[in-house]
C-alpha cells in the first residue's frame, strides 16, 4: 500500500464557525490520525446499514495477492433521500479511498475521501441533482 | 370575488367545520369514537396475550437457562400458527433446530435488536397505534422499534430494514398491511423460527368491538418455506386508567453480552 | 346588491376568523401538524462573538454569512492529517446539515436571554462538562462501553430537545384524537405525547427521552417533558441534570413550516431558564430506518482498538 502525500489544501480553519454537533462521533478513537492510507480496489460487497455504510473492497497488492479491506462510510439514509438505492455502488466498481487505518490493526479504514479512478467523487449526480457536490 | 363565488366559499368553510367525528376524551377509560375519518378507530395502547414470543407453535413448558431456576423458564402454549405447523423446507427445518439449541445467545432479542414484523406484535409488551390518514405509526417499546405504515403510494424501499417497509390500504373495515424488505436477521420467536430476506408478510387488522383487534399475518418466503402460512391472535386494548406507552430501551442491558469480550481485564 | 355583498363579506370574514385564518385541522378539530419535517439549519445555537450586538442580520449580511457557512461546512475542503480531519470522517455527500440559516435571519437560535448565549452554568454543571470532556479524551483507552457516550452506544442520538445535527434531522408527526406522535429518524424512536392533564410518571420512573404531556393553547401544541435520566454520558441536554424541565411549542405557520420553540430550566445547571427557536420545514422525502445499535460496528472497533493499544502506554 502506498502512502499518499496529500497536498495540503489552502487551510480553511474549520473550527469556531463550524456547525454545531459536528464531530460528535469518536472517529479518532476508531481510526488512527497517524496512519493515513490510500487504497484502490474493486467493490465486493456493500452493507447499506446504519450508523455506517460498509464498503468491502478487494485490493490487489503489488505482489499480485488480493487483500480484503472494509471501508466505513456514512449513513445510507442521506443517499436514499438523494435518490440513490442499494444499486448505487455495483459490485465490481473500482474505487479509490483516502482515509485513515483502523487503530486496532484490522484491515479497515474510513472513507474520508472516496473517488472513482478518474478522480470524480463517488456518488456524484443523482435524480435529485445535488449541486453542492460538483467541485 | 362574485357573489356566487362568495356563497360557495362560505358553504365550503361551513362544511369543513362539521366534517369528521367529534373527538372523544383522550384519557384511557373514557368513551372513544368508534370511527375516525371514516375508518375503524385503532388508536390506543394494545397488547397480545399469548405465549407466542416463547414459541409461535404449540409447545410444552420448558426450562430456561438453568442457573436461574424457574425464573426464566417457559410456559406451555397452544400456538398461534394455523394448522400448528411451519412448513419449512428440509434444510431450513434443520437450521431452526440449530437456532433452538443456541437460542440464549443467538436470539436477536437477547441483543436488543429490533424484532421485525410480526414478532413485534406479539411480544408481551403494550404498543401504541397512532392512526393518521396518510401515515399510521406503530410504536413498540422493545428496543424502541417503530414503524411508519404508508397509506399512500411511496414506491419501493431503497434497502432492507429491521422493521421492513410497510404499505397499507383499507379493505372495508380491515387494515391490510403489506410488509416487504425485512432483513433476514430477525426471528419469529425465542424458539429459533426464522426467515430469509425474501420474507413477505401481509397483516390484517380487523376490529372486534371497541377493545379487541383480530390480528392475522400471512408469511411467504420461497427460500425457507414450502408454502405460505398464517398466524392469528387477538390484540387487547390496555384499559387501566393510567396505562401509557413506556420505553424499553434495552441496549444497555445487552452490552455485556455483545461487547463483554472487549472489556479491559 | 352592494349591501348584500358587504354582508356576505362579513360572514366570510367571521368564518375565516373562527377557523383561525384558514388553519388546517385534523378531522376531529385539532390543529394539523402532520407530515414529514426537518429541523436542519446552519444557524448556530449561540450567537457567535462576531455578531455580539446583532440579533438579526440584514438580507445582504445573511446571504454572505450563509454562503460562508456553506463553504466552511463543505467537508470536502479540509486539512488532512489532523484529528479533526479524522473526525469529519467522510465526503460531503454523506452529510446533510442543510444549506440555509433561519429564514428570519437571527444570528442565534437562542432568543432568550437576549444576548443569544446559554446562561451561566452552575459550578456543578461546569464540573460535569469538564468531566465529560476528560472522558472524551480518554476514549482511546476505554475500559468498556460505559466510557463512551449514549451517541456512540446507540442508546439515544441526542437528548431532548433535539437540535440540528449532521444528518437525519427528520421527523414524522402523526396525530390521533388525544395523541400526537413524533417519530424521530435519529434514531427510530417515536415520542408518544398524550394530550390532556394526566400527571407525569412517578419520579422513580425515568426515561431517556423523558415523559411528555401535551395540550393545545390555541393553535400551539405545548409539550412538557420531565422524568429524564442522567445515568450515562451524554444522556442529558447540555450537561443538565435529570431534573431538567423541557417545554416545547409547536405552531404551524404555513403549509411548509412549523414554528418550534423550546424552553429548558434546571436550577442545578443554568442560572436561569433559556429559550431557543428553530423552524421545522416540510420535506418532500421520506423517513428511513436508522437501526443504530444493530449495526454498531463502530463501538466494537473502538473497544478492540483500546484493547490493542492497552500495552502501548
Amino acid at each position: 500500500m502506498k502512502l499518499t502525500h496529500i497536498a495540503t489544501i489552502a487551510a480553511l480553519a474549520f473550527a469556531a464557525t463550524a456547525p454545531a454537533a459536528l464531530a460528535h462521533h469518536s472517529f479518532s478513537a476508531e481510526f488512527d490520525v497517524n496512519k493515513p492510507i490510500k487504497l484502490q480496489g474493486t467493490v465486493k460487497r456493500v452493507q447499506w446499514i446504519n450508523p455506517h455504510t460498509w464498503i468491502w473492497i478487494d485490493v490487489k497488492k503489488p505482489d499480485g495477492t488480493i487483500e480484503e479491506w472494509g471501508v466505513e462510510a456514512g449513513t445510507p439514509n442521506t443517499l436514499f433521500r438523494l435518490g440513490f438505492t442499494r444499486e448505487a455502488l455495483p459490485v465490481g466498481t473500482e474505487i479509490v479511498v483516502s482515509g485513515y487505518e483502523a487503530r486496532d490493526g484490522a484491515k479497515r479504514a474510513n472513507g474520508r475521501d472516496m473517488t472513482l479512478p478518474d478522480g470524480r467523487k463517488l456518488l456524484m449526480g443523482s435524480s435529485a441533482g445535488n449541486d453542492a457536490q460538483s467541485k | 370575488m362574485g357573489k356566487a363565488t362568495l356563497v360557495v366559499f362560505v358553504l365550503a368553510l361551513t362544511a369543513s367545520q362539521t366534517n369528521g367525528q367529534t373527538a372523544a376524551a383522550p384519557q384511557a377509560g373514557a368513551a372513544r369514537a368508534a370511527r375516525v375519518a371514516g375508518h375503524p378507530n385503532f388508536n390506543g395502547l394494545w397488547q397480545a396475550m399469548t405465549e407466542a414470543n416463547w414459541d409461535i407453535v404449540a409447545h410444552p413448558a420448558r426450562p430456561g437457562p438453568t442457573q436461574f431456576g424457574a425464573l426464566f423458564s417457559e410456559p406451555a402454549g397452544v400456538g398461534i400458527v394455523e394448522g400448528n405447523e411451519i412448513p419449512y423446507q428440509p434444510q431450513a427445518a434443520a437450521k431452526q433446530k440449530e437456532n433452538f439449541k443456541n437460542r440464549w445467545t443467538a436470539d436477536p432479542e437477547a441483543k436488543c435488536y429490533m424484532p421485525g414484523v410480526p414478532r413485534a406484535t406479539y411480544m408481551p409488551f403494550p404498543f401504541q397505534i397512532i392512526q393518521g390518514d396518510k401515515e399510521i405509526v406503530i410504536a413498540y417499546p422493545f428496543a424502541s422499534a417503530s414503524r411508519i405504515i404508508h397509506m399512500t403510494d411511496v414506491g419501493e424501499s431503497p434497502a432492507d430494514a429491521w422493521m421492513g417497509w410497510s404499505r397499507a390500504r383499507w379493505e372495508g373495515d380491515t387494515l391490510v398491511v403489506n410488509v416487504t424488505n425485512q432483513i433476514e436477521d430477525t426471528w419469529f420467536d425465542r424458539a429459533g423460527n426464522f426467515h430469509s430476506d425474501q420474507l413477505n408478510v401481509v397483516e390484517r387488522y380487523t376490529p372486534v368491538g371497541d377493545n379487541v383487534i383480530q390480528y392475522e399475518a400471512t408469511m411467504t418466503d420461497p427460500k425457507v418455506f414450502t408454502r405460505p402460512w398464517k398466524i392469528s391472535l387477538p390484540l387487547y386494548r390496555r384499559l387501566e386508567k393510567n396505562a401509557q406507552f413506556l420505553e424499553f430501551k434495552c441496549v444497555p442491558f445487552s452490552e455485556e453480552l455483545i461487547y463483554g469480550h472487549l472489556r479491559k481485564k | 346588491m352592494r349591501a348584500a355583498t358587504i354582508a356576505t363579506s362579513f360572514v366570510v370574514l367571521a368564518l375565516v376568523v373562527v377557523h383561525g385564518q384558514g388553519q388546517s385541522k385534523t378531522p376531529w378539530g385539532d390543529p394539523d401538524l402532520q407530515g414529514t419535517w426537518s429541523n436542519q439549519t446552519l444557524t448556530p445555537l449561540e450567537r457567535p462573538a462576531q455578531f455580539k450586538d446583532k440579533p438579526v442580520l440584514t438580507e445582504a449580511e445573511a446571504a454572505a454569512y450563509e454562503k460562508r457557512l456553506v463553504e466552511q461546512g463543505d467537508v470536502d475542503n479540509r486539512t488532512p492529517g489532523t484529528v479533526q480531519d479524522v473526525n469529519l470522517a467522510y465526503n460531503q455527500v454523506w452529510w446533510d446539515r442543510g444549506n440555509k440559516i433561519v429564514a428570519d435571519r437571527r444570528t442565534s437560535l437562542i432568543v432568550d436571554p437576549p444576548d443569544g448565549r446559554i446562561p451561566a452554568l452552575t459550578p456543578a454543571a461546569q464540573k460535569r462538562r469538564e468531566e465529560d470532556r476528560k472522558a472524551g479524551d480518554n476514549e482511546k483507552s476505554a475500559a468498556s462501553w460505559l466510557d463512551f457516550d449514549v451517541y456512540s452506544r446507540c442508546i439515544i442520538r441526542s437528548a431532548l430537545p433535539r437540535l440540528s445535527t449532521g444528518y437525519n434531522n427528520n421527523y414524522e408527526i402523526v396525530q390521533s384524537p388525544g395523541f400526537v406522535a413524533i417519530m424521530q429518524e435519529q434514531m427510530h424512536e417515536t415520542r408518544i405525547i398524550p394530550l390532556g392533564n394526566q400527571p407525569h410518571l412517578t419520579s422513580t420512573v425515568r426515561q431517556w427521552l423523558g415523559d411528555s404531556r401535551g395540550h393545545w393553547e390555541g393553535n400551539t401544541l405545548v409539550v412538557e417533558t420531565t422524568n429524564f435520566t442522567d445515568e450515562a454520558r451524554g444522556s442529558t441536554f447540555q450537561y443538565a441534570t435529570k431534573n431538567m424541565r423541557l417545554v416545547e411549542r409547536f405552531t404551524r405557520t404555513s403549509d411548509r413550516t412549523i414554528d418550534y420553540q423550546f424552553t429548558v430550566s434546571d436550577p442545578d445547571t443554568w442560572t436561569r431558564p433559556w429559550t431557543a427557536k428553530l423552524p421545522w420545514n416540510r420535506i418532500d422525502g421520506l423517513i428511513y430506518e436508522y437501526a443504530c445499535h444493530e449495526g454498531n460496528l463502530g463501538l466494537e472497533h473502538m473497544l478492540s482498538a483500546a484493547r490493542a493499544t492497552d500495552d502501548k502506554k
